[in-house]
């Protein structure tokens, strides 16, 4: 839990810190570019996810899809 | 069937996908089908690792498809529906060899063979600076089902350059295991889960963003395996994963950077840190190759033993699963994407190797049956 607490703590100092400028409306062509999206091919990230489930320990914390268990 | 719930984690962020930035608070204009057609084949086990019975492992075929859709002026819909099948063998106990190594005992490939259907229906209301969004889900297995739904909101501040997101969801899980009575197995049992959901996206400048999330998922009933011939596990687990995303556009090279960095931990003594890197290299206005590298690396469940000990007793946490293991994992995939107007096409080829050998963690106790696979993909989406 310490190691989180610090992790935690990076995280919000880091977003703090991060100097961000002021992007206007206009200014966001390339933001709006559907490769600049958080998860830019949704069955893609859920397969993959679907998965790593299947074989690792961790999950949670990512833009998932599906329900049930799966074994593989 | 698989000692964890994964319909939790998908409702906590799913339909309702990750908050994008502000720009895209708006219901979709167009309908867009998919289908995703996937195949993947763990590599066979060596006869080092498992001197007697069967080598072979899982090939899961997946079927996926999906439904976006306008809903009059301030909402869309969202339909998944998932099918897969699956057939091999999976680790069944561990033991000791003769010349005293661990080493793995697969259950019958001709014995194991299963299929999950997955429905789950959402929909996302939009409001000027922000959304909200609903979804339910059902799955169902020959040996499992779960019923899930879950919540999300996302509010924009700061000229919309800052997102707030959170989310709650809820699964209720059954298990009936095949051949119960035959293997003395448990006959039937169940699980709930619930997680919520916290995420700030973050506008840097024209070409970059940044997001950080922060999961926590808490798991209680019964989380043992019940297809290994021995497998006890605590009856609750509290799960936290905390994601950070960044995203970069290169206007000289017109190609995109995504990378991602999750910390997780859970009561039962698992850490584990994943970083994954891709690169969207567009070439001219059709096609994309899309490279991406993943590292993962955990450490070992406090229960965690390589070789089983049938002489302790059932109260006991004991797991041989080699998921609990400590143990590093490479992979590497490449996507190439057509755009063709209303159509496009997605290639997706990847190779998935875990090993004790890559992990970062002091092993201990090094599992015999960490999986190697290869996987194959082909995606369409239709615009209309």
């Amino acid at each position: 839990m310490r190691q989180l607490r610090a992790t935690l703590l990076l995280s919000i100092c880091s977003l703090m810190l991060i100097s961000c400028a002021e992007v206007k409306a206009w200014e966001r062509g390339y933001l709006a570019r559907e490769e600049m999206a958080w998860d830019p091919n949704s069955l893609e990230s859920s397969l993959n996810d679907h998965i790593f489930f299947s074989k690792e320990a961790s999950s949670g914390g990512n833009s998932t899809a599906g329900g049930g268990c799966g074994c593989n | 069937m698989k000692n964890a719930s994964r319909s939790i984690i998908a409702l906590s962020s799913t339909a309702m996908a990750l908050p994008g930035i502000a720009l895209s608070d708006a219901p979709p204009t167009q309908s867009t089908v998919s289908y995703k057609l996937s195949n993947y084949q763990e590599d066979d086990l060596s006869r080092s690792e498992a001197p007697i019975g069967e080598l072979e492992r899982y090939e899961i075929d997946v079927h996926q498809f999906q439904l976006v859709s306008p809903l009059g002026r301030n909402m869309s819909l969202h339909v998944d529906a998932n099918y897969e099948s699956l057939s091999g063998a999976s680790p069944w106990f561990t033991s000791r060899s003769l010349d005293g190594e661990p080493v793995v005992n697969l259950s019958g490939p001709s014995g194991i063979w299963d299929r999950r259907a997955e429905l789950s229906v959402g929909s996302r209301f939009y409001l000027e600076n922000g959304s909200f969004a609903g979804k339910i889900g059902y799955s169902e297995e020959n040996d499992y089902s779960a019923f899930s739904f879950g919540l999300n909101g996302e509010k924009n501040y700061n000229n919309d350059l800052t997102t707030v997101s959170v989310g709650l969801s809820y699964s209720s899980d059954q298990i009936f295991p095949t051949d119960a009575a035959l293997f003395n197995r448990v006959i039937e049992d169940d699980k709930q889960s619930t997680s919520v959901f916290f995420s700030v996206s973050q506008v840097i400048n024209q070409v970059s963003s940044f997001q950080s999330a922060l999961s926590i998922t808490e798991q209680s009933g019964f989380l043992s395996d019940p297809y290994k011939l021995r497998d006890i596990r605590p009856d609750n687990k509290t799960q936290i994963a905390w994601s950070n995303s960044y995203r970069r556009f290169f206007v000289s090279t017109n190609a995109a950077l995504h990378a991602n960095y999750r910390y997780y931990h859970d009561d039962f003594g698992v850490n584990s840190h994943t970083s994954d890197l891709s690169w969207y290299q567009n070439l001219g206005r059709t096609l994309q190759l899309v490279p991406t590298l993943r590292y993962y690396n955990q450490s070992a469940a406090n229960f965690f033993t390589n070789v089983d000990n049938f002489l302790n007793p059932i109260s006991e946490y004991q797991s041989s699963d080699y998921r609990l293991s400590t143990f590093g994992a490479v992979s590497g995939s490449l996507s190439v994407i057509a755009d063709m107007g209303s159509w496009t096409a997605t290639l997706t080829a990847e190779r998935y190797l875990a090993d004790d050998k890559y992990s970062a963690f002091e092993v201990s106790k090094p599992s015999t049956a960490l999986v190697k696979y290869n996987r194959i993909s082909l995606g369409i989406d239709f615009r209309f």
